[in-house]
Order: C-alpha cells, then structure tokens, then sequence
C-alpha cells in the first residue's frame, strides 16, 4: 500500500484556505430572496392569533406565510422557545430584521414542563396531547438473570448519574438556500443528509425525485446537529417552489441555538450487584432521555442502554430507556450519540466500585474486561474483534498512567492540586449502505462521487488514498466529489463514524469494478488476457494504459463500462481504547484547567494518522467541554439562557489541554474492505469520563470522599465539594 | 453614506446604510472569506484586520472603517502563504469555518514577532474552533513564526 496508513495533508485545505470554499451563506443567485421565522417567546403556548398584515405591508417584504401555509405550529401550539409560527420573506436582510418584530401573534401560555422527572408525574402539563403521555417512547432491554446475579451479588450499588444537556454549536450555523427554476427545484444546505432532504423535499412538494436537486455545499461541522431533515429546510424549499425566486435562510446564533437540535441529556438510575472482589455479576436500571418537544432523537436513550455493560463481562441486565417529552428544543445526536453517556455512565459506576472495594481504578477494570472477542454482550450487541485485555495494559503503559499519578503526587506536595483520571471504552459506529461512483477519465485520471457528506473530517482525502492504493495510481490523479445528489442516486451521509469503513468500502468496490471493466475492454484490444499494475494492462508483451483503454472505448475499439456504482452494505464494528486525562483545580475559584490529555485507540487500521489525530484532539475537547464548561440551560419559564456562544462556554484555546494521540500497534480490523473501525466520534466517549474521574483524584486529595454524579463539573460545584 | 475602503490593496468605494455592520459590506462585496459565526462579537469567524490590527468585523459599523485598509486571508504576502503552508501540514483547519479568523489573528501574532507558544494560546483564543481542539492551529502558527 502506497497511500494508507500516512499522514496525508487534506486536499479540502485547498478551497478553505484560498477563502473560496462556498458554505451555504456564500450563495447569492440574482433576485435573492430572504427568509426569516417569528418564533414562539413561550416554551409552551396556544397560538390564538397570527396577523401579518402589518408585516406583508412593510418596505421589502415579498410574501408572508402562517401557520394554515406552513403547518406552523402543529396542534394550535408552540411546544418550546423557538418554535416558529410564522415566516417572512424579504429583498434584503436588514429588513427582514425590521419585519419580523412587527408580526403580531397572540399567545395563550400554557404551563411548561421542563423536568423528566416532573415530566412523568401524574397531571403533569403534556407537550403533546395527542400522546396522553410524556413518554414518548420506552423499551426494556434484558438478558441473563438479574433476579438470581442480584441475590447472590456480595456487593450493592445505587445512584443516579445526571448527563446536561448540550448545545452542538457548530460554528456555523443552519441555513438553507432553495431556487426553482421552473423545471427542477435545487436545494442547498448547511446539513449531513441531503439524500433525505431530497426524498422529504420532493414528498412535501409532491415532486418526483428528479426534479428535486439537493447539494450539500462545505459545510461549517455539525457533530450530528445537521443529520435530520429540519422543517426549514422543507419551508425555505416550499417558499421558493411557490414565488419562483430563489430564498435564502441563515439561522442567527441565538435562533440556532434553539432551532437546531440539542444532545446528550440523559439520566441513569441504577442498581448494580458484584462481588467482594469486584465483579460485577448484573446491572439494572433506567435511562431516561429529556427528548424535548418533539422525539426527533430516535434512540440515544436506547443506545446508552444497549451499551451501557460497555468493555465489561456483565451478564445479566435489565436497562428500561424512556424517552420523555418536554417543553425543550428537541433532542438528537451529537457526537457519539447515546455511546458518550453509556461510557460515562459505567466508568462512573466502575470508579464507585473500585472505591467501595478499596480497590485501584485500573485493578477493577482489569478484573471486569472482556477477555474473549467476538462477545455478544448481554443486551445483544456482538463486539466484532479486539484484545481488550492486552490493549488496555499497552495502552496504560503507552499513557504512561502510572509515571502521571506519581508525578501529580509529588506536585501535590509542592502545594499544585493535579488529577489522573481514566477511561476505557467500546463503542459501536458503522451502518446502513454506502454508495460510490468511480469514472474513468479520458487523461488517465479518476473521478470518485461518493454519497458520503463530509463537513470537515477530511474524508475525501482519505477517500482518494483508499482509491488510488486500489488503483495502483498517484493520489493527484484521483478527485472526490461529495455532497450533490445528481451525481449519486442515494446514500446515507457521513455520521456516526462509518465513512472511511462504509464509504471508503464502496470505493474499493467501485475500484475493483472499474478495473474489471477496464480489463475487459484491454482483452479485446491487445487480444490477451491482462494483468493490472500501476495503471498499466499488460500481456503477451503488449501494454495499454488506463489512458489508451479509455480513449479505445470513446473510439469504439472496445467496450466496457468507464462509470462503474457500488453499494456497501457496512454493519457495525466495534473501535475500543485507554484514555488518560490530567486536570489541575484551583480550589479558591474552583475552576478546572485540563493540562494534559493522551489516548490509545484501537480503531483498526488507520488510514490517515494526520486526519485520525485530528478527530482525537477536537473530539476530546467536545468531551471535554461537556465534563467542565457546557450547559444548555432553561429557567423556570422555559427560556434558553444559554442562547448565544457568550453564555454557552465552548472551550477557547485557553482551556484546551495538551493532546497526545496513539493508535494501537496492532490494532484489529474490522472486517470491512478498509479495515478500518471509525475515529469521529472515539474521544468525545472517552473524554468525558476520564476528565470526570481526574477531577475527582484531585479533589479527594484534599477532600477524601467526594463523588462527582453529574456533568458539567461547574467550578461551581467543585468550590462548593471543596467547602 | 458614502465611505472607502482599501481592501487587500484595491479602493472600494460604496454606499452604506450607517447602521449596516462592516462584516456584511465586505461580504458583499465578494469577500465571503469574512465569516458569519454569532450575533454577540465571541466567535471570531469574521476576524480581518483594520488598519493592521485584528477586529471582529461584526463588531464594527462600515462607516467606521471608512478610510481603512482592511486585509482579508486573500491578502496573499509572504507571512499570510506561510501560516496557509503551515496550517494545511499541521492539519490546522477542520471544517474551516473559523479558519479565516484564525488566519488573521495568527497573522497578526507572526507580523507582531510573537515569541512564545502562550502567546500564541492567548492570541487566538478569541477565535473559537469546534473542531480542532486548538493544538494544530498553535503548531501551525509556531512553525510559521519559526519558533
């Protein structure tokens, strides 16, 4: 292999450092039109009256829409700060400003529920009534014998572990530019899924699917926020297919931050029986989902409870997931979607374990982990391949955990409050299928089109070291298209950690064929059968390169196939590693400094370091944010008080650690054509527990006892441990 | 109101509204390297530099650069294509949103003759970064200060 397994620099730097990549904002077609939504001031309200006469006569306003339009407000009802009930459509954006507060809407406030827990009392306030329930969804996952593991447990366990609520705060925000031109109706948006937005854009329109177009342009990240279809991406389409003008919608950041969806959220209550020698023999519990308004978020309760035995033999198990409505912006994925709070949640619980047993946080780990592999665990998800045992020890002597906790204890005497803290994880990425087009062009070089939607993790410049190894070719001779559904029929989208594994699978498919294709055309013109090698056929003597085979084609000489399709079918795989963090605290203000963070990964085979670092680094620091400094927080009314990035701390460079980034000598691939596991989401998982837990080292040394059971640790809350 | 405005060496001059805020009039006029992250002046993603000092252009009115020189990352000298070099082979930029804001703050720091790496952390921590977790960027702006 020529291409995989080195650090490549990103073709995508390119555009993004000439100033010339196009995000969703750079767009401006001739007679642009601007979008904007009066939104609902009431976390949970009865919509009485939407006049816009006023609005519809002001200077530079084309077209109002209401509810009746738009289905705005579904029920008569606003469920949460944000919701929109009307929409405007202005020449300039100023003006649009100046409009949209002179809609008059008149509210009927309704009491809110903001809590899960008063969610789910009898006569609680119901986000939709519809439902007679807040509980929008729930589901008993159960293997082994938890009755008889409990009974004969020597050791019992019982808590609650409270997961905030996270705001993904991509840096750019949502928007959606539509024109119709009469003919074919193109979408562009700030998202992760424009096959979806296709199918549920043309349904809403009643138009078939060619005439629907939607292109996915560079994207400023989106950790999961951007992976649903949004209702305004469906009216931003519908206003421009009715006044034949091209619309444009740019969320502001506060609208963002109550229009696009929340993460994270959960909260465990749990039982665990395990003997005196630290076993844990069952776990039982409940996980409950603060899902918002609206259950957008299928599954990340499920997810977390699927998961939540994680790199550990535990047998028997009951975990209910409930996922409960309230008067929130809805919940979905962010980064790690559900894996995050199950590892958060069972390493908390194998910390207690090991402080109730006197036993050393890596002593308890060792004793539980999984020893064999292939391992169904006891809520039916089979771990694909891995040595746990043997990559943790590596891992720990890779970190050098042992030489840190020395090292903190010695500053400690020279008066630095300094924490070691670990993680251990596995978590579950790849699904669905993936599509690739490979065409061959007439200059010998090669045209990939995937499905997959990157939005800055660098997956077309590792797509081009997957096809170019293939292909036996240089890496320049190879160009990624992503994000345009006229040029690939239908795909999934880049999330949840599958692209390299699902996407890059469908390359190498897709190369294969082509070189099939190629051979074939090459067998009719040197008449022998050839053998393929660095872009030259060969046989009997004679040779054609890719380039003469092609233009042999175009001259009718032979014949073959120069586009080639592949669809991958990719089912989950399983990444599992060691993370280490260090913390210091300041004990007079409470605040929490990481210092220094370092992980081990196992993801299998790693197909660019240079990228892989790079989500280890960025996806520790989200993990990190939501350990100490992120919170999405409403009052008592139900207002987002944290609706703007100067009230919704994401980490500055100020308060990011030091990063060292290692992957498994030997890691164990999965069984996918790349090999490859998945490396977008692993240290958003891991991070959160291993800064939890460091921060607890440190404050025990002057505060033996204390338990951290909820994120964020505020220096708030550390202040108040310490009092 | 009637202003000018020399951008990356070439005089533009337009006429604003006075309460329409810079970061838009250079957008507008083609400038879309010039980023839109927030309405409350923290992100940093429309960082330029006014008068060869970094401002957040969202933060200032057009009328008030009027007059100005005003640089954007297409302001390609010999300092601005190294921190570019630096930043493609240290991996710096991720989705690039906040990268032009990172540009012209590091920018800044390199023409500044910045000395140490907390300098550095300092100097760009008013430019959030989503993606990175900030220890390329740093990297980058190192190797292109030569430090």
């Amino acid at each position: 292999m020529k291409y995989v397994g080195r650090p490549i620099p990103r073709f995508e730097d390119d555009a993004i450092l000439s100033g010339r990549a196009q995000y969703v904002d750079d767009i401006e077609l001739p007679g642009m039109l601007y979008a904007g939504f009066v939104r609902s001031p009431y976390a949970h309200a009865k919509v009485l009256r939407v006049d816009l006469t006023d609005v519809a006569r002001q200077r530079g306003v084309v077209a109002v829409f209401g509810p009746r339009e738009m289905g705005f407000a579904p029920g008569g009802k606003v469920r949460y700060q944000g919701e929109a009930v009307a929409m405007v459509v202005a020449s300039d954006r100023y003006l649009l400003y100046d409009t949209l507060e002179k809609a008059v809407v008149e509210y009927e406030p309704l009491p809110a529920v903001l809590d899960v827990f008063e969610a789910l009392k009898p006569g609680a306030p119901l986000v939709d009534e519809g439902l007679g329930t807040n509980v929008a969804h729930e589901t008993v996952y159960e293997g082994g014998d938890v009755e008889k593991a409990m009974k004969e447990a020597e050791v019992m366990l019982e808590g609650r572990f409270t997961i905030q609520r996270i705001i993904p705060a991509a840096m750019e925000p949502r928007g959606v530019v539509a024109s119709y031109d009469g003919d074919v109706l193109t979408v562009w948006s700030s998202t992760q899924v424009p096959f979806d937005i296709r199918k549920e854009v043309a349904k809403a329109l009643d138009l078939p699917l060619t005439k629907v177009r939607v292109i996915q342009p560079f994207v400023g990240s989106a950790f999961g926020s951007k992976l649903l279809v949004y209702p305004e991406e469906i009216w931003v389409s519908k206003a421009a297919y009715l006044l034949k003008r091209p619309v444009k919608w740019i969320a502001t950041r506060s609208e963002d931050f109550k229009a696009t969806t929340h993460g994270r959220a959960l909260t465990l209550e749990y039982k665990v029986g395990a003997t005196r020698d630290g076993r844990v023999l069952a776990i039982e519990g409940v996980v409950y989902a603060d899902a918002g308004a609206y259950y957008w978020g299928e599954g990340l309760a499920d997810t977390a409870a699927r998961m939540l035995p994680g790199p550990y033999d535990i047998r028997h198990g009951r975990i209910k997931a409930v996922s409960v409505l309230t008067n929130k912006t809805p919940l979905s994925a962010y980064r790690g979607a559900g894996r995050p709070e199950a590892t958060l949640f069972i390493e908390r619980i194998m910390d207690r374990l090991a402080d109730e047993l006197g036993l050393d946080r890596v002593e308890v780990r060792r004793r539980n982990l999984i020893r064999q592999l292939p391992y169904t665990n006891v809520f039916g998800m089979t771990y694909d391949t891995g040595d746990y045992l043997e990559t943790f020890e590596r891992g720990l002597e890779r970190l050098g955990y042992r030489q840190l906790r020395s090292w903190a204890e010695e500053e400690f005497k020279k008066g630095r409050l300094i924490g070691v803290g670990l993680s251990v994880y596995v978590e579950i990425t790849t699904f669905g299928y993936e599509t690739a087009i490979l065409r061959a062009e007439r200059d010998g070089t090669f045209t990939l089109y995937t499905a997959l939607t990157p939005h800055g993790q660098g997956v077309a410049t590792a797509l081009a070291q997957v096809v170019a190894d293939e292909l036996e070719v240089s890496i320049e001779s190879v160009k990624v298209v992503w994000g345009d559904t006229a040029l690939v029929p239908d795909g999934i989208g880049t999330m949840g950690s599958r692209s390299i594994t699902a996407g890059g699978s469908a390359a190498i498919l897709a190369a294969r064929r082509l070189k099939d294709e190629l051979a074939k055309a090459t067998e009719k013109l040197l008449g022998c059968k050839p053998e393929y090698s660095s872009g030259e056929f060969k046989c009997g003597g004679k040779s054609a390169s890719v380039r003469d085979v092609v233009k042999a084609v175009y001259r009718r000489e032979a014949e073959a196939q120069l586009t080639v399709e592949a669809i991958y079918h990719a089912d989950a795989t399983y990444p599992f590693g060691v993370h280490v963090a260090v913390v210091e605290v300041d004990p007079e203000t409470g605040f929490v400094k990481p210092l220094l963070y370092k992980s081990y990964d196992d993801v299998g085979f790693v197909v660019n370091p240079l990228l892989a670092a790079g989500q280890a680094m960025g996806g520790a620091l989200q993990g990190i944010g939501q350990a100490l400094y992120e919170e999405a927080i409403y009052d008592e009314a139900g207002n987002l008080v944290t609706a703007n990035l100067a009230f919704y701390y994401v980490p500055t460079a100020a308060e990011s650690p030091k990063y060292e980034v290692y992957f498994a000598e030997r890691p164990h691939p999965s069984r996918h054509l790349t090999g490859t596991k998945g490396i977008g989401e692993a240290a958003t998982i891991a991070s959160t527990p291993a800064v939890v837990s460091a921060v607890e080292d440190a404050l025990r040394r002057i505060k033996p006892g204390v338990r951290i059971e909820k994120t964020p640790v505020t220096p708030e809350d550390v202040w108040h441990m310490l009092r | 109101m009637r202003i000018s405005l020399r951008v990356n060496g070439v005089l533009y001059e337009v006429d604003v509204e006075p309460r329409r805020l810079l970061v838009h009039v250079l957008r507008e006029l083609g400038f879309t390297s010039v980023r839109v992250g927030c309405d409350t002046a923290t992100c940093g993603a429309c960082t330029v530099l006014m008068n060869g000092r970094p401002v957040k252009s969202c933060n200032v009115l057009a009328v008030q650069a009027d007059g100005a020189e005003i640089y954007t990352i297409e302001h390609n000298d010999e300092v601005m294509s190294r921190l570019k070099e630096s930043f493609k082979r240290n991996h710096a930029a991720q989705c690039g949103y906040c990268t032009s804001g990172m540009l012209l703050t590091s920018y800044h720091l390199v023409k500044r003759g910045v000395k140490s790496e907390v300098e550095i952390v300092e100097g760009i921590s008013g430019v959030l970064c989503r993606c990175t977790g900030y220890q390329n960027v740093v990297k980058a702006v190192k190797e292109a200060a030569g430090l």
